[in-house]
């Protein structure tokens, strides 16, 4: 009885343990103050726009592979934004053009090397970038970008909304769909031959040359004429 | 003693959310994870801020180093925290923290690769407020 007591007045006193849902990773695009600040009526536009999912256009001529894809994993990730988080799938749709065009430096068009097994013994293949740029001219663009990715399941969705295409050449239901094009990650050098002859008459001239080495001047060294060339 | 802690367990998956030794299992397990994890969130929220942050101050034309080391230089000592959602509610304000942040950074540019002769710049001077 005395101990009976105790305990069970003790268990009356007592405040129920209520269901403590502990949710880690925080859910949802935002802290649950700011859905509740932005969630009206008035501001349902706002939402929807902020929310939105849009479509980018980039142009990988001449441009490295690798650039390319740390602008575009930024993009599809949704890393660009402001309100981004890992479940809020806040990314974005990107769609590259002219990958037929990408730019590898130094010599890595020889010398990079793609591998990959078949899964049968012997299966190991491997090949210059070169030879994988020929084969599918997509195919470097979309690895580069699978790989710099976060490896996780989210990743096959990511690269479903990446688009790729090896020319100019776009399908009209994606045309209509762009919304912006983004900058190209490295600033294209212009050839000599695609100067305009007065922009290179108007480009200052740091020292003039002399006129020595011209096809009679040549000439006459040749025959060893001695005459002053100034 | 089973009713109490029934809704402890009641969103489990599999026979963890029925049958009382393998509940008192997972509850255990539970929370040790969640003890645990209290220190983790704030790392991972800290990492979010500046991930939110890094966003925000690209948009301005800063990366994020810039960005945070020259706020601090001049003397603004928000946290990442606040500093993340003023960048998703008060836009604005955080385009003026953008642009004190590269202003201070121009003077602390030409501080360094100028004479010294030239005056102190208005953002970098330090305010003592003791």
């Amino acid at each position: 009885m005395a101990v009976a007591a105790p305990t069970a007045r003790a268990a009356a006193l007592a405040p129920p343990l209520t269901a403590r849902r502990f949710r880690f990773p925080l859910p949802g695009a935002l802290p649950p103050p700011a859905r509740a600040a932005m969630a009206s009526f008035t501001k349902a536009a706002q939402q929807w726009a902020t929310f939105a999912r849009a479509w980018y256009l980039l142009d990988a001529k001449m441009q490295p592979p690798g650039k390319i894809a740390a602008v575009t994993a930024v993009r599809l990730e949704g890393r660009h934004k402001p309100i981004y988080h890992a479940l809020s799938d806040c990314g974005d749709h990107v769609v590259i053009i002219n990958t037929r065009h990408i730019a590898f430096s130094g010599n890595k068009w020889e010398q990079k090397v793609y591998s990959s097994h078949t899964g049968y013994p012997g299966g190991f293949k491997q090949v210059t970038a070169t030879q994988l740029h020929m084969k599918d001219p997509t195919a470097i663009v979309k690895l580069t970008i699978y790989r710099m990715l976060p490896k996780n399941l989210q990743r096959r969705t990511l690269m479903q909304r990446l688009h790729l295409f090896p020319d100019d050449v776009i399908p009209e239901d994606i045309q209509k769909n762009l919304v912006e094009e983004l900058p190209q990650p490295r600033a294209v050098p212009k050839r000599l031959d695609e100067y305009t002859p007065e922009e290179i008459a108007a480009f200052p001239m740091v020292w003039t040359p002399r006129k020595y080495f011209t096809v009679k001047t040549t000439f006459h060294l040749i025959l060893k004429k001695n005459i002053e060339y100034c | 003693m089973n009713q109490n802690i029934l809704f402890l367990f009641q969103h489990f998956r599999g026979r963890k959310n029925r049958c009382y030794k393998l509940a008192v299992r997972s509850v255990r397990r539970a929370f040790v994870k969640s003890t645990k994890a209290r220190k983790e969130k704030k790392r991972f929220l800290r990492a979010l801020w500046i991930t939110r942050i890094e966003a925000a101050s690209l948009e301005h034309g800063l990366k994020y180093p810039a960005f945070i080391s020259n706020l601090l230089k001049s003397q603004v000592e928000l946290n990442r925290k606040m500093i993340a959602d003023l960048a998703i509610y008060e836009p604005k304000t955080f385009k003026s923290l953008a642009a004190l942040a590269q202003r201070r950074r121009q003077e602390g540019f030409l501080a360094a690769l100028g004479d010294g002769k030239e005056p102190e710049g208005i953002f970098s001077r330090i305010v003592h407020h003791y």
